[in-house]
């Protein structure tokens, strides 16, 4: 039934958002990326893409952090115009996806206020789409009771920070829990949401959320190690829902190190082979950093297979969450081999992560 | 085989040529090639990445050049009064060819870097000066404001402390009741502020903000400033509040201050005291003046260099795009073993080649070497691009069929031809006389301004009537010719001589007069007899009807008759017998006999006769469904002639089947001679298909051809049936327009032409001028387009689908001229 009607509100958005997809850069235009020697070769490349004259207007030389800067732009003006267009309940689907990016700005002020950095500098570091207008008040607060009762509590996020009120001091461990615990509830938030949209929105995001959650589980279990987080705590901050919800969850709360973590995932079919090959070829758990880093790769492979999945189907929303996804990896896909080439790093420019 | 005269009856003859040119040349070759636009280059290494080419430095060069350019004209643009751009054609050229070519561009290069940061210095230190003026206006508008707060609060004060005292007492603080005690007389504000602006918009949010932050501990007060705040480098406006807040405590001020900060406000710290008040503006008001001065000077300074970048931005723009044209067709280019010749190729009209050599000769002498390129055609069995040599009146009309396919290479040209079938298609459905001397003063204006208006930048839609003014200009005068033949003058009709039917006069009001048949004929057009008549409708529909079906039918027969200059140049005889001669048989005995009914029926006076006029539409089917009977006979025999014409038609088709089926299947060779004809009729029916630059014959088999002959021979019958049909718009678009334009005559002005008194004349001249408006937009402008729209398909559908090939690629010379207005 949802194709029945499903055009005439968001047909039109669907087609705009597929035409978006159909700019995503392919393998052919990375290889050619690749090939660049400096960054104005990169731009002339790029100016053969959808990303056009982008960076026509730049005075030489041009800094990556400017190409990042600008492709965000356009992804954000994308999406401002995507949101404008939007009625309900797709607006709301949009606006969730702004949330996680204004979770991460409240954290990021909050961060630089406890470190009692410039507040204007943070604000400009803040991403464009998780900006609210009371947010430059958010340095003010001193502890989170404050912090909510002044700014947030008229925001959306304002149910997702009542489970950490008690949290009384803010230093970095327990910011580090808020943004966890908000995530957690973000998630949880956003996954009944889409439940309640129905099949096959519902199919498409629960996949891709349940996987976020099950990343976001694995990471904190294994940054948890060897700090003061206690196991309990470390419990009340995996979401309640993914793949490894709830026995895994129960496991990974009570791991110690990485192997346990590998047994745990191992359970799962499809994250059976993030954990394969890093242990048979370190052998040791010595070099946690070094499977941390392949695993976060691996999980980056996994969120990008997923979000291309989502475009195989059609009259749902999920391929809006997608295209953001998939347009965020490719901005640091960009940026990483701009970077590679401003540092002239050029072994390690093949190390990111091709979308199609 | 090159004509004398360049034709548009087939596009021009092509050839491919190969220039070596030494490196030296290569830049000023090419400028001069550019120059003169007629020649088209091939791509000689299309697998090479655009930065591995060789010409990427210069283009990157030319592209920050670019970028400067770009940067003064947005700086000119946003310039609130208009900066005087001198226009390419007056400022003095800067000479990019020749010996001294690359130090001129050195030249611009340094002169465009110094202005751009020599304006970009002056914006910076306008930007500082201009941002320090309005935080000294903010803080002008912050003590006049607060001051008539102040002055306001000090008006109310006694009513305010007996309240206080009262009522809120309990409320108060301890050291406010001290206060209070120790100073009940004179003391005015003990509570402490902060002042500031703020973006208008951010008002609210920080109002409710400070009230959470402070737990309502605050007393808030604010009012707009007038005048808007306008930002020097982008040009947007912002309103701002002066805003004064009251807190206790300094905890409480430190949290207002922070909260107004990084919500963007700006703080202006005032006192308390009147007077200390009245001497900070005092003070600020002096600074203000001085800074008012040097910002003057500054932004005069800026205005001049702004202004001498205008003088001669046209030319930059000119040359930087000229030169990005250069490089990027250098860019086409292949070095030869050595790298001391650059090779190019690429498609020139055969007749240019003289032209092109000394061209190639001039651009030698020019930048001074003694090495001139070298031309020579080459042999070549691809398809060369269509070229149309048009000038501005033909350009129209070729760009009305070019819209619809571009045609194949030499193939003849239907543009030729619609610059006189078009316009008249069209007159045959806007006939009226004045209708059509209103279109063409319209176009005559636009001829004769033509070299005022092509400089103005006309917008989209007037530059498009700009653009078909020649064509307007014939429809304007074929509507006069087709107004007379209809004897029609904004619905009225013409005297020009004597009537051929005489009335008897009226014997009284709403009796039927019948008109009888004098002696003489009108001698030319619609006899004004007719017009007011009863049976006037029936008559003109009928005639007009019949008329748009001859028309029809011999344009068509016409655009069936172009395949043959197309076979017999492209050496295809078999398509002529096979193809040509059973379709025009076809046509011919069918609709070519019901014109030729038609005629006979006109020639014959039904009145003298004693059988009944027969129909001939009835005639036309039964003619199909029953064969050989006919009921309504027009003339003797008509029976087995209709019967012998039905076969004939019918052998035709059958002939064109077989024909060939039978040369698809015996020709195996490698020119296969059917395969283009095939292809050919392929896109006769409007479908153009862009073939591959390599001509690769595919194989069809038997079955193929043959299935494909049935359609396609099914198709031809049915679209004569339904084209011949289609041809009725002309009487249809004619009926109406005639008769709108004669609703809108009795609608408005009819009933005021026997003006009586002041009254009635004002009447009358308001309701012309409404009719004249109405005639132009509804009768000449909507309707003009409607019956354009109308001609444009006949000849794309009806006419183009009889013979037109099409599948060409169109020929795209570099030329400047081309790129100087594209922007």
């Amino acid at each position: 039934m949802e194709a029945l009607f499903f055009n005439v509100d968001t047909g039109f958005l669907e087609g705009t958002v597929r035409g978006y997809k159909a700019g995503i850069l392919t393998q052919s235009h990375y290889a050619n990326l690749t090939q660049c020697e400096t960054l104005e070769d990169f731009r002339t490349q790029l100016s053969a893409t959808d990303y056009g004259n982008f960076l026509a207007n730049e005075p030489l030389p041009i800094s990556t952090s400017t190409i990042t800067e600008k492709a965000t732009q356009l992804l954000v003006d994308q999406f401002n115009y995507l949101r404008t267009n939007a009625v309900e309940p797709l607006s709301k689907f949009l606006d969730y996806i702004t949330y996680a990016y204004m979770i991460d700005n409240v954290v990021l002020l909050i961060t630089g206020t406890l470190h009692e950095r410039d507040t204007h500098e943070l604000l400009d570091r803040c991403h464009p789409l998780g900006v609210f207008d009371t947010m430059p008040a958010l340095c003010v607060a001193t502890n989170v009771e404050e912090l909510y009762q002044s700014v947030l509590v008229e925001t959306p996020l304002a149910p997702y920070f009542r489970d950490c009120l008690s949290a009384s001091d803010l230093d970095d461990l327990n910011i580090e829990i808020i943004r966890n615990t908000v995530y957690k509830a973000y998630l949880e938030d956003f996954y009944n949401y889409c439940s309640s949209l129905g099949s096959p929105t519902s199919d498409v995001m629960q996949r891709i959320l349940s996987f976020e959650a099950d990343r976001r589980t694995v990471n904190i279990t294994i940054n948890s190690f060897n700090t003061e987080l206690s196991k309990e705590q470390r419990a009340k901050l995996f979401p309640a829902i993914g793949r490894l919800f709830p026995e895994g969850n129960n496991q990974l709360a009570k791991a110690d190190e990485i192997d346990q973590v590998r047994q745990v995932c191992e359970n799962v079919s499809e994250y059976r082979s993030f954990f394969s090959e890093s242990s048979g070829m370190n052998g040791s758990a010595g070099d946690e950093s070094g499977t941390a880093a392949q695993l976060e790769d691996r999980f980056f492979h996994t969120e990008v297979h997923l979000n291309k999945l989502a475009f195989l189907q059609q009259f749902q929303y999920g391929i809006f969450y997608s295209y953001m996804k998939l347009k965020e990896q490719e901005i640091r896909n960009i940026t990483w081999i701009a970077e590679c080439i401003a540092q002239d790093a050029r072994d390690r420019m093949q190390d990111f992560i091709p979308i199609f | 085989m090159a004509d004398d005269y360049p034709s548009l009856l087939r596009s021009e003859q092509m050839s491919l040529v190969q220039l070596f040119v030494p490196t030296e040349v290569a830049h000023d070759t090419v400028a001069e090639l550019g120059e003169l636009g007629n020649m088209q280059f091939k791509d000689l290494n299309p697998n090479v990445n655009p930065f591995q080419r060789s010409f990427v430095g210069e283009i990157r060069r030319i592209d920050e050049m670019a970028r400067r350019v770009r940067f003064f004209s947005a700086q000119l643009a946003a310039e609130k009064d208009v900066v005087p751009i001198r226009p390419l054609y007056d400022s003095a050229p800067l000479i990019t060819v020749g010996p001294r070519a690359a130090q001129t561009i050195d030249e611009l290069d340094v002169t465009l870097t110094e202005h751009e940061s020599r304006l970009v210095k002056m914006n910076e230190s306008y930007q500082t000066l201009s941002t320090r003026t309005r935080e000294l206006i903010e803080a002008k508008h912050v003590l006049r404001e607060t001051a008539v707060f102040f002055d306001r609060a000090q008006g109310q004060q006694t009513d305010i402390r007996t309240s206080f005292d009262e009522s809120s007492a309990p409320l108060l603080q301890h050291d406010d009741r001290e206060n209070q005690f120790s100073s009940v007389g004179n003391v005015q504000f003990d509570l402490e502020f902060v002042t500031g602006t703020l973006d208008r918009a951010r008002i609210p949010t920080f109002e409710r903000v400070l009230w959470r932050v402070l737990r309502g501990n605050l007393y808030m007060n604010h009012t707009d400033i007038v005048e808007p705040f306008v930002d020097p480098a982008t040009g947007s406006e912002t309103r701002k509040n002066v805003f004064i807040i009251f807190a206790h405590g300094d905890a409480l001020l430190a949290k207002i201050r922070k909260v107004a900060e990084s919500m963007g406000a700006t703080l202006y710290p005032i006192d308390a005291n009147a007077d200390k008040r009245a001497e900070a503006l005092r003070e600020v008001s002096v600074r203000l003046e001085d800074i008012e001065t040097v910002l003057y000077n500054t932004g005069s300074n800026r205005r001049s260099e702004i202004v001498k970048i205008g003088e001669s931005l046209r030319s930059w723009q000119d040359v930087v795009k000229k030169e990005k044209l250069i490089y990027e067709t250098l860019n086409l280019f292949n070095y030869d073993v050595r790298r001391k010749t650059l090779i190019a190729e690429g498609w020139v009209p055969t007749r240019d080649i003289t032209t092109i050599q000394v061209a190639l000769r001039s651009a030698t002498e020019e930048s001074g070497t003694s090495v001139p390129p070298i031309l020579h055609e080459l042999r070549t069995s691809k398809t060369p691009p269509t070229y149309h040599r048009t000038n501005k009146f033909t350009e129209g009309f070729q760009t009305i069929m070019d819209s619809y396919g571009i045609a194949a290479y030499q193939e003849i040209n239907p543009g030729l031809f619609a610059v006189v079938t078009f316009p008249f298609l069209f007159a045959i459905m806007f006939g009226d006389i004045g209708h059509g001397f209103i279109i063409l003063f319209a176009a005559l204006y636009m001829i004769l301004a033509e070299r005022k208006l092509a400089k103005q930048d006309l917008g989209e839609i007037v530059g498009q009537f700009f653009f078909g003014r020649y064509i307007i200009l014939l429809m304007g005068a074929f509507s006069i010719y087709t107004g007379l033949m209809y004897n029609d003058i904004f619905s009225k009709s013409l005297h020009l001589w004597h009537s051929g039917w005489n009335f008897p006069g009226a014997e009284g009001v709403g009796s039927k007069i019948v008109g009888t048949i004098g002696s003489h004929r009108y001698p030319f057009g619609l006899d004004p007899g007719w017009h007011g008549a009863d049976n006037n409708l029936v008559f003109v529909n009928s005639y007009k009807m019949k008329m748009s079906i001859v028309l029809g039918v011999i344009h068509m027969t016409f655009a069936l008759c172009l395949q043959v200059p197309n076979h017999i140049k492209f050496k295809r005889p078999v398509d002529i017998y096979a193809n040509f001669i059973p379709q025009i048989i076809f046509l011919m005995s069918i609709f070519g006999y019901l014109v030729i009914t038609i005629l006979y029926k006109w020639s014959v006076d039904w009145s003298q006769t004693d059988v009944k006029p027969p129909s001939l539409l009835v005639m036309l089917i039964s003619m199909f469904l029953s064969p050989g009977t006919v009921e309504e006979p027009l003339y003797r025999g008509q029976g087995p002639i209709q019967v012998v014409l039905l076969l004939l038609a019918a052998v035709c088709e059958m002939k064109k089947i077989h024909d060939q089926g039978y040369v698809g299947l015996n020709h195996e060779g490698p020119r296969d001679s059917s395969d283009e004809a095939l292809e050919g009729e392929e896109e006769g029916n409007g479908r153009a298909i862009a073939e591959a630059a390599d001509e690769e014959h595919e194989e069809h088999d038997f079955g193929e051809v043959v299935i494909h002959q049935i359609i396609h021979t099914i198709e031809f019958c049915l679209g004569c049936i339904s084209h011949t049909a289609s041809y009725l718009r002309l009487w249809a678009l004619s009926l109406a327009h005639a008769q709108l334009s004669e609703v809108l005559w009795s609608m408005t002005i009819e009933g005021f032409l026997n003006p009586a008194g002041v009254i009635g004349w004002i009447a009358l001249i308001i309701i012309s001028a409404l009719w004249f408006v109405l005639t132009i937009f509804i009768l000449c402008i909507m309707e003009g387009l409607s019956a354009f729209l109308h001609a444009l398909r006949l000849h794309w559908v009806e006419a183009n689908s009889k013979h037109f090939e099409g599948g060409g690629h169109a020929f795209t010379p570099l030329s400047f001229a081309n790129a100087e207005f594209k922007e």
